[in-house]
């Protein structure tokens, strides 16, 4: 407020008769004085509001646990779309029961569990969905095709392969955890 | 800059309110530089200030206040204790309601004492004094806002006084509490009075008492 | 202001309704009638203005840091029967004032007294009419603000030493809920079961808090408070919740008459 409400008087002197000089310092070193402590009490009153506003830019993200999706004699060669539940922290909603899903199949003795998320704008993205395009992956929002792998296929709008779920095996179960990010 | 406030200037004719703002001159018997018993004369000056603390901070406020008897409270925990320097904020908000009325309630006994609503001022010390009820207003409805149980219970005697009011009195409580109990729409009802009512009313009579004051210049000396 | 910029005179709307050919200047009003120096609003008083802000705000901000905003540990709980409410500090000299006012008046607390005063401030300029200023040349205005200070400040301090003893009291009488185990061997007090039980809410000079009626001058029998203390009763200011008091019938009854004999 303080420095465009100031600007008259940088260039034109207020007493069109005197050339004094001094005054017109006074007058500056006045404003730069006031500049600086509008800019301390400014700092001061906006640092606390603005550190809280950007806190969740700051907030490391939870952690995923491992949770148990599928026993592993369901899953086959074939994509197979498993949904299961897990307890978020939505802000000051505690334990919120979410449901997220992955496609999850054997890729010869390995299990490959992907992020049904489309990485172009996040629509879900279905195995076979589409009959011009079989065995593959097929987000119906732009027509985005990724390959059984989850690599997006060149010329259509995904620009990276399907995430991938951390995968583990206990006891017969297939457990899922974070999620891990291509390229 | 220059240029640019050249070029406003000459469209929006900006140079005579900036002098009037700028250029007035202020009586040394204001001035605490002059007398330290002047301070005084800073009660004004602080309480606007402090509304200013208080309009920030609630701004921010809301970007995690939740007005809704599930989430009131837990919002204002979540915030309060998990969102870095949220208890600052909060704090700002909390302490700044009690300063605010402390500044007021100095600067209309110093405007009292000083015989400074007299002739021509009369105007302005009315809407001085409507400007403490707004803030009063402000303060009973923000008071309701975290939803615990001081909160809920003071809102509820409150409004069991205001019923006692002859005539419109049960009137006056169903609209506040926007029904027949203290609830859900209470809560909505007074976060909209607390965040759009009132301070609209309370920046309308800002802008009076201020311009009242610069039409009518500061009181002299006693 | 003498020094008219050049390039203002260039530009005249002429014949255009929007802004006038050019009018007299808005000079800032004089101060001359002050004695005294006097000083620019800009940027000298304001630099003074602004550091006595600052002083403030460091002030305000270490406040804010040392003493976080009080919240409780729990939501609003419409059902806790227990909590003794307490209106924001600067509401408390009304609160207080009602403590003062039998219930059958309350519009004298709630309307009148505070509606009179309000008036009062409101109406200042046209009742104090004399152009004199000075406090001590204007008795009348300045008693009577003096006073409205003072009770205020009165009202204020007794509402939050009440507010303490009641807190106090309650924090003593919750420990043992039910009233005293010994007490079905020892003699039953009456008096002492009404402070236990009663006084939280009916006060303990039996006169009526906010949260409960006055007990004084009731036009009840005997068994018919012995009825209320059981089982409650929806009165003007709210419900009694039953079973506030935990005895025997007998004991019931005498905590009735002792009620009733204080009157």
């Amino acid at each position: 407020m303080a420095e465009s409400a100031s600007q008259p008087h940088f260039g034109a002197p207020d007493d069109a008769g005197g050339g004094r000089e001094g005054e017109i310092t006074r007058r500056q070193f006045l404003t730069y004085t006031l500049m600086g402590t509008g800019g301390f009490m400014a700092s001061m009153l906006l640092v606390p509001p603005l550190r809280m506003a950007v806190d969740p830019l700051l907030k490391a993200g939870e952690e995923k646990p491992f949770v148990p999706v599928a026993d592993v004699n369901e899953i086959t060669d074939e994509p197979k779309r498993f949904e299961f539940t897990l307890k978020i922290n939505d802000a000051w909603v505690k334990n919120q029961a979410t449901t997220y899903s992955a496609w999850v199949y054997k890729e010869g003795s390995e299990i490959v569990a992907l992020s049904p998320i489309c990485k172009h704008l996040g629509c879900t993205v279905n195995w076979n969905a589409s009959p011009e395009h079989p065995n593959m992956f097929y987000c119906p929002c732009h027509g985005g095709l990724y390959t059984k792998d989850g690599i997006n296929v060149p010329g259509t709008p995904p620009r990276a392969p399907l995430d991938l779920y951390e995968v583990k095996v206990e006891g017969g179960k297939l457990y899922l955890g974070p999620l891990i990010q291509r390229t | 800059m220059q240029r640019i406030y050249n070029w406003l200037d000459e469209r929006l004719d900006l140079s005579p309110i900036w002098r009037d703002i700028a250029d007035h001159e202020v009586p040394e018997h204001v001035n605490p530089a002059h007398h330290f018993s002047a301070f005084v004369y800073c009660f004004g000056g602080l309480t606007f200030f402090t509304i200013v603390i208080q309009i920030l901070s609630g701004m921010f406020l809301t970007m995690y206040y939740t007005p809704d008897i599930v989430n009131a409270y837990n919002s204002v925990k979540y915030l309060q204790t998990e969102v870095a320097f949220g208890y600052i904020v909060r704090g700002m908000h909390h302490w700044g309601a009690s300063v605010v009325i402390v500044m007021m309630f100095l600067h209309m006994l110093r405007v009292f004492f000083t015989g400074a609503y007299k002739k021509p001022r009369e105007m302005n010390w009315v809407v001085g004094v409507l400007i403490f009820a707004v803030v009063l207003g402000l303060g009973f409805t923000g008071y309701l806002l975290p939803w615990d149980n001081k909160a809920y219970f003071a809102t509820k005697v409150g409004l069991e006084i205001a019923e006692t009011v002859p005539i419109v009195g049960p009137y006056v409580k169903s609209f506040l509490a926007g029904g027949d109990i203290v609830g859900a729409a209470t809560l909505a009802r007074f976060f909209a009075i607390h965040v759009f009512f009132l301070p609209g009313l309370l920046l309308l009579l800002l802008a009076i008492h201020f311009i009242l004051i610069r039409r009518q210049g500061i009181s002299g000396p006693l | 202001m003498a020094g008219e910029r050049q390039d203002k005179a260039s530009v005249k709307y002429v014949g255009d309704s929007r802004i006038p050919v050019r009018r007299e200047k808005r000079l800032p009003k004089p101060y001359s009638e002050y004695p005294g120096k006097t000083e620019p609003f800009f940027p000298n008083f304001l630099l003074k203005e602004w550091m006595a802000a600052v002083v403030f705000l460091v002030g305000f901000m270490a406040l804010v840091i040392s003493h976080p905003a009080p919240l409780e540990p729990h939501a609003a709980d419409p059902n806790d029967t227990t909590y003794t409410p307490m209106p924001d500090w600067y509401f408390l000299f009304l609160y207080q004032l009602l403590k003062y006012i039998p219930g059958s008046m309350i519009v004298l607390g709630t309307v009148i007294i505070p509606g009179i005063f309000s008036l009062l401030l409101l109406l200042a300029p046209w009742l104090d009419r004399s152009p004199e200023r000075r406090p001590s040349r204007r008795p009348v205005a300045t008693a009577l603000m003096l006073f409205v200070v003072a009770s205020i400040v009165v009202l204020t301090y007794q509402a939050v030493a009440s507010h303490k003893a009641q807190q106090a009291e309650a924090a003593a009488a919750t420990p043992p809920p039910p009233p005293p185990p010994a007490a079905e061997g020892a003699a039953f007090d009456p008096e002492q079961a009404f402070i236990a039980s009663c006084a939280s809410c009916h006060g303990q000079d039996l006169k009526g808090t906010p949260a409960a009626p006055s007990l004084v001058g009731l036009n009840l029998s005997v068994d018919e408070v012995v009825d209320i203390i059981t089982n409650g009763r929806k009165g003007s200011m709210g419900v009694m919740p039953p079973g506030m008091f935990q005895g025997t019938d007998e004991q019931k009854k005498q905590l009735a008459e002792w009620v009733l004999s204080h009157q």
